[in-house]
């Protein structure tokens, strides 16, 4: 347990020195762009005519399933990404056919609240156009794969006949807001989701490409003005993404310290809303051998009323959207807007746009970063039944779960509504006491589950191969197998009960959040992986590299005289990340900048 | 020997002349008596050299006009041999295709042969359906005084065998015709019947005798028809260089690419034509017939079977054969019941065999089956793009039928039996009805969905090679994007080069509704209409059954939409179209 006084917050070094600030906004006009050495994608950006590129006329090349290059950074913008079957690649050259192109398509769902209605329509597209699988994903949304080129447009008519829609799901814009489920703190849960929710809406992008070029919407014909079209993003919208979360303790399950923007509700002694702390900085994603890059853990900025919530998000990113650097995309994000110009003149920019000074942060607890499996009765007396989901695959396994049948026909019966958690699990929330009986029928009879082992249940995977461009080595396919051997393990020395994070990745970029898990896998080849240890297990500390560069078959061999270790030598309440470091196992990380310091295995394991 | 003497001693030749001129002359038939009469008329009044036209035409050569209905060209290739031997023997045969046929020529054709195939369930191949049409209307004009034989093509794995010639040679008959020779009805191996059957026939239509010498047409005399330079019709012995599986590995379609290589130069074929491949039977398929009839342990017998007789159909004249062979009583009492014809549908020849257990021997399943026929390919290649290689795009057959895998003979031979350096035997087979436009300005529209797409592979190969102008359009389909896009990655280099201007897709089993490339045709209609007003040529390729007809169809709904037209006249445009040869099918 991680207490986190405002004194945190303040630690950076008095003698660093920072850049100073920009003070006018970036370059939007091309030639100028180009003059400046702007990063690529900005200069697609100022062409793409507000997100529209060529991506019509893309759709109307009926020989390949993929879209051009350009369009391919501008459709993440409207939710989807390019991929092709990685698995089939080899064949396929041979075959005179080309690359096994689909879409992965991410919805925009703040706070993760569907109804069931909606469930019953993202289901049947999960059945008629993509692979008979919805996929939960590590932030609060679900996302489609392997949708073709030629359904794209069906696809975003039926999610639109959903009342949703996938629009800055991806891109450089803030994409889907996260918001703490825990439904048995009713009130604060209510006043995350509307913060969470409008802040979504009010940071959306304004173009009207999306309705225009996947519901057949009408060109808005108007000016090429900025403030008209996108008032607060203007053309070349933001340098990198940007994402944002709304936690309420001491749950941080929504991992606030990973993320760009967040809000951590401070609560009176009747629960009762007083205000938000917020977080500024956070982020995973890193590139291997370049340790100027690194993930970071997002600093408690400061605290502000609830009527100024929305204000701060905005001006939040809109300081990003003026300092972060558009010449480098791997130094764009947020974190390394404030390493480069300081916590201090980023406060003060923010607190100019606001319109007055904030005040410093309050003081809060989590205890964990894990979801609560199994049913919990809220304040309002509403029951709320949480079911694990393996990796988010909402999907009917041979001779195993039937997730995809189960949940919909609980969503077929059920009166109250669903909630995604960022750990892809799925909350069936707001059951009458009456029908509880009934959810549980259905969780048995279709193989549904409300629980696993203590590190299974605490164990996240991205997706990696065979959709994602960017895996370098397996992740979802691969590390329920890992947990199965590491859970022997465990049992071996008396820990199967012990809850542990775990999660892995098929590159750096930290789709899971490897870098704040006490076990951190990131892909670096087929069967090979970095291993990090050394996080706080409530995710508000960064992991070290331990082992580059494992062999898969070597991981079990490398964690078990460490778990023998920590049974044996481990205080009260102590967890694994902690004691590691306690240990001498692995030096501490104190932030982004020290991350790449002091790496590998302090002392022989046994 | 004994030689018939003519020639009179007092003849101005030694006797070793005479003896020749004896030979030749009394073997001949008084009509080529009568045309060496003229020939030496002709010679002797040019001077000595063959003259353009003869001096002396005492009489017209004999008219004959040679009809044919072809589908896959074997019809078409018969009216020719006829043309070439009648020519020989004195006729003056004109060759005429069904699609061509003006009914008010034939009361005065004097004499007719026609070479009719029967396509599917019993019906005139594509190109004959009109004039069949008319000929079996009211309309039709009587045929007194002409006198016609009939050569029926077909197939005996089809119920109704060889319908088509049949309802010709009575048609003609019932319009007053005389007979002059009995109709024949042939099988896929009909080359050597078919040869004599035209022997026979010619010779029965030859008139009486001549008193007179015929004219010689010495245009035509250097046997100009030769030098037409017919690709060879020989079969190859050709290696295998390339074996690929074009369907995904998670595509539930098998569709094998084949490169070909002719190590002596490939046969002169053109874009269009067909390549036949000699197949070889399952050893499995072969085994069980050979144990169910009782023979196994027979290596001779069996090398028959693999690779010389056709071990799968089944028609009632297999039953036939098998009962005269037999004497089965039980199989007997199929025939007798009428029943037959229902229970062969989705059998084969083992299903009759264990059925209705019988000890055969060699001699009577040689006299049961027939023999191995070869199956044509369209080509999907241009000789100008591959040199000196074919090219084929083959579908694997397989299906199950009353509790038994089935396989195609042909598909299912190359698809599992041969690979990359094995050897096939193969025959080209020209298909002059399926020709890209002579003017290489002229816009092409082509529809080839499944395998059908292998022929436009040749025709944009082919206009590639040679840079034509023309736009060129592809329909392609079939059942999804991702794992049957058959030579995905070549349309779309020659929508980059040009070579393909435009490409539209039908993937029925993408979406919840089917759609099929007759679909995309609906839905582009103005634009196809505008490409065939600006005299584009449109092709169609694949399957007869429905996807031709229904190709068809929404052609015949685009002119009624795009123009306004009555059905009829949309009707009439497309025939119209066809008549012109801008409207070109190879279904199968």
């Amino acid at each position: 347990m991680d207490d986190h006084s405002p004194r945190d917050a303040a630690e950076t070094p008095a003698e660093r020195t920072y850049e100073t600030p920009p003070t006018e906004r970036p370059i939007t006009d091309a030639e100028a762009a180009r003059a400046a050495a702007l990063s690529a994608n900005e200069h697609i950006k100022i062409a793409s005519g507000y997100l529209r590129g060529t991506l019509a006329d893309g759709l109307l090349k009926h020989a390949t399933g993929a879209i051009s290059e350009d369009d391919g950074q501008l459709v993440k913008f409207h939710g989807m990404y390019l991929q092709d079957d990685r698995d089939i690649r080899a064949e396929r050259t041979r075959k005179k056919l080309d690359k096994a192109y689909s879409f992965m398509i991410r919805l925009r769902i703040a706070g993760g609240v569907v109804t069931p209605k909606q469930w019953l329509i993202l289901d049947d597209i999960a059945r008629t156009y993509a692979g008979n699988a919805l996929r939960a994903t590590t932030r609060q949304t679900f996302q489609y794969h392997g949708v073709i080129k030629s359904n794209l447009k069906r696809t975003m008519a039926a999610i639109d006949a959903a009342l949703l829609d996938t629009i800055a799901a991806c891109g450089d814009v803030n994409r889907n807001v996260m918001a703490a489920t825990n439904p048995a703190q009713a009130g604060a849960h209510r006043e995350a989701l509307k913060l969470a929710k409008d802040i979504s809406d009010s940071l959306l992008p304004k173009t009207s490409a999306w309705r225009e070029i996947w519901l057949d919407g009408e060109r808005v014909v108007g000016g090429e003005d900025a403030a008209e079209i996108e008032p607060v993003y203007g053309r070349t919208y933001l340098p990198r993404k940007f994402k944002t979360v709304v936690a309420v303790p001491p749950s941080n399950e929504v991992d606030i310290f990973a993320h760009d923007l967040g809000f951590i509700a401070i609560l009176d002694k009747k629960n009762k809303l007083t205000g938000w702390n917020v977080t500024v900085g956070g982020g995973m994603g890193m590139t291997h051998g370049e340790t100027d890059t690194f993930p970071r853990t997002a600093d408690v900025m400061c605290f502000v009323e609830p009527a100024d919530a929305l204000k701060a998000a905005e001006a939040v990113m809109t300081v990003q959207r003026d300092w972060g650097n558009r010449k480098n995309r791997k130094n764009a994000r947020l974190k390394y807007t404030i390493e480069r110009y300081g916590l201090k003149a980023f406060r003060a920019e923010v607190e100019k746009r606001v319109g007055k000074p904030l005040a410093d942060p309050k003081p809060f607890t989590f205890t964990g970063n894990g979801d609560r499996y199994g049913w919990v009765e809220g304040e309002d007396g509403r029951h709320h039944l949480t079911l694990y989901v393996p990796s988010g695959r909402i999907k009917d396994v041979e001779g195993g779960p039937q997730f995809l049948s189960g949940f919909r026909r609980i969503a077929e019966v059920h009166e109250g509504d669903f909630r995604l958690t960022g750990n892809q699990n799925v909350i069936i929330a707001n059951v009458p006491a009456a029908k509880k009986a009934e959810i549980d029928a259905l969780v048995a009879e279709y193989g549904l589950t409300n629980g696993a082992g203590a590190l299974r249940r605490n164990a996240l995977a991205c997706v990696a191969l065979p959709t994602c461009g960017l895996a370098l080595a397996e992740s979802e396919r691969y590390l329920p197998d890992l947990v199965s051997e590491l859970e022997e393990s465990l049992a071996s020395h008396g820990l199967a009960d012990e809850d542990i994070t775990i999660r892995s990745t098929g590159c750096p970029n930290g789709c899971a959040r490897p870098f704040i898990s006490e076990i951190g896998l990131v892909g670096r080849g087929p069967e090979r992986y970095h291993l990090y240890l050394g996080a706080a297990f409530d995710g508000s500390r960064l992991s070290k590299l331990y082992r580059e560069d494992v062999q898969a078959s070597e991981i079990r061999g490398i964690l078990d005289p460490l778990f023998a270790d920590y049974a044996k030598n481990r205080q009260p309440g102590e967890h694994f990340g902690d004691f590691v470091i306690r240990a001498g196992h692995v030096a501490k990380t104190t932030n982004g900048p020290d991350f790449h310091d002091r790496t590998g295995a302090l002392k022989p394991a046994a | 020997m004994s030689r018939q003497a003519i020639l009179p001693r007092t003849a101005p030749f030694a006797d070793n002349e005479r003896a020749s001129l004896d030979a030749v002359l009394g073997a001949a038939t008084p009509i080529q008596r009568a045309w060496l009469a003229g020939f030496l008329a002709g010679l002797d009044a040019a001077g000595g050299q063959p003259a353009a036209a003869p001096a002396a035409p005492p009489k017209a050569a004999e008219p004959l006009t040679v009809l044919f209905a072809s589908e896959s060209g074997n019809s078409e290739k018969l009216a020719g041999d006829v043309g070439k031997l009648a020519r020989k023997q004195g006729f003056k045969p004109k060759v005429v295709d069904f699609a061509d046929l003006d009914l008010a020529t034939l009361p005065k054709a004097g004499k007719i042969v026609a070479i009719a195939a029967t396509w599917g369930e019993g019906e005139p191949p594509a190109r004959a359906v009109r004039a069949y049409g008319e000929l079996m209307g009211d309309a039709a004009p009587r045929l007194d005084g002409v006198e016609f034989a009939v050569l029926a093509l077909g197939d005996t794995s089809y119920a109704e065998f060889c319908a088509i010639g049949k309802a010709l040679d009575a048609r003609f008959e019932a319009l007053g015709g005389k007979r002059a020779a009995e109709r024949a009805d042939l099988d896929l191996d009909f080359d050597k019947p078919a040869a004599d059957w035209i022997k026979a026939t010619l010779k029965a239509l030859a008139p009486a005798p001549a008193d007179n010498v015929v004219a010689v047409d010495f245009a035509r005399a250097g046997g100009a028809e030769d030098e037409d330079a017919e690709p060879s019709r020989e079969p190859y012995l050709v290696e295998v260089v390339e074996h690929v599986n074009l369907n995904s590995s998670r595509s539930d379609k098998e569709t094998i690419h084949l490169a070909l290589a002719f190590e002596e130069g490939a046969p002169a074929y053109e874009p269009g034509d067909s390549l036949e491949i000699y197949p070889e039977n399952d050893p499995q398929l072969v085994d069980e017939i050979l144990k169910a009839a009782g023979l196994e342990g027979d290596e001779a017998l069996r090398k028959a079977l693999l690779s010389e007789r056709d071990i799968t159909t089944l028609s009632a004249a297999t039953i036939e054969r098998f009962v005269k062979a037999t004497g089965h009583a039980d199989a007997q009492k199929l025939i007798d019941s009428g029943e037959a014809r229902a229970w062969i549908e989705g059998r084969q020849l083992i299903d009759l065999i264990e059925t209705y257990p019988a000890k055969l021997t060699g001699e009577h399943l040689g006299a049961i089956t027939r023999p191995l026929p070869p199956r044509a390919y369209s080509i999907a290649s241009s000789r100008k793009e591959v040199g000196d290689e074919v090219h084929l795009t083959i579908a694997a057959v397989r299906y199950q039928t009353h509790g038994r895998a089935r396989s195609g003979v042909t598909s299912v031979h190359v698809a599992d039996r041969i690979r990359d350096g094995a050897k096939l035997r193969v025959r080209l087979k020209p298909n002059r009805h399926f020709r890209l436009p002579q003017d290489p300005a002229t816009d092409i529209i082509m529809v080839g969905p499944g395998t059908g797409v292998a022929p436009f592979r040749a025709f944009v190969q082919e206009r590639r090679a040679t840079e034509a102008s023309g736009r060129s359009w592809l329909f392609f389909g079939d059942r999804q994007f991702t794992h049957d896009f058959l030579y995905q990655l070549e349309w779309q280099e020659a929508l980059e080069d040009g070579s393909l201007t435009k490409i539209d897709v039908a993937f029925s089993r993408d979406q919840p509704e089917k759609i099929y490339v007759q679909d995309r045709i609906t839905q582009h209609a103005a634009e196809l209409v505008s490409w065939l007003d600006g005299g584009a040529h449109l092709y169609v390729c694949g399957d007869a059954k429905n996807m031709a007809r229904d190709v068809r169809a929404a052609v015949v709904k685009a002119y009624e939409t795009t123009k306004g037209l009555s059905p009829a006249d949309a009707e009439a445009q497309v025939a119209t179209l066809e008549r012109g040869h801008r409207y070109q099918q190879d279904v199968y």
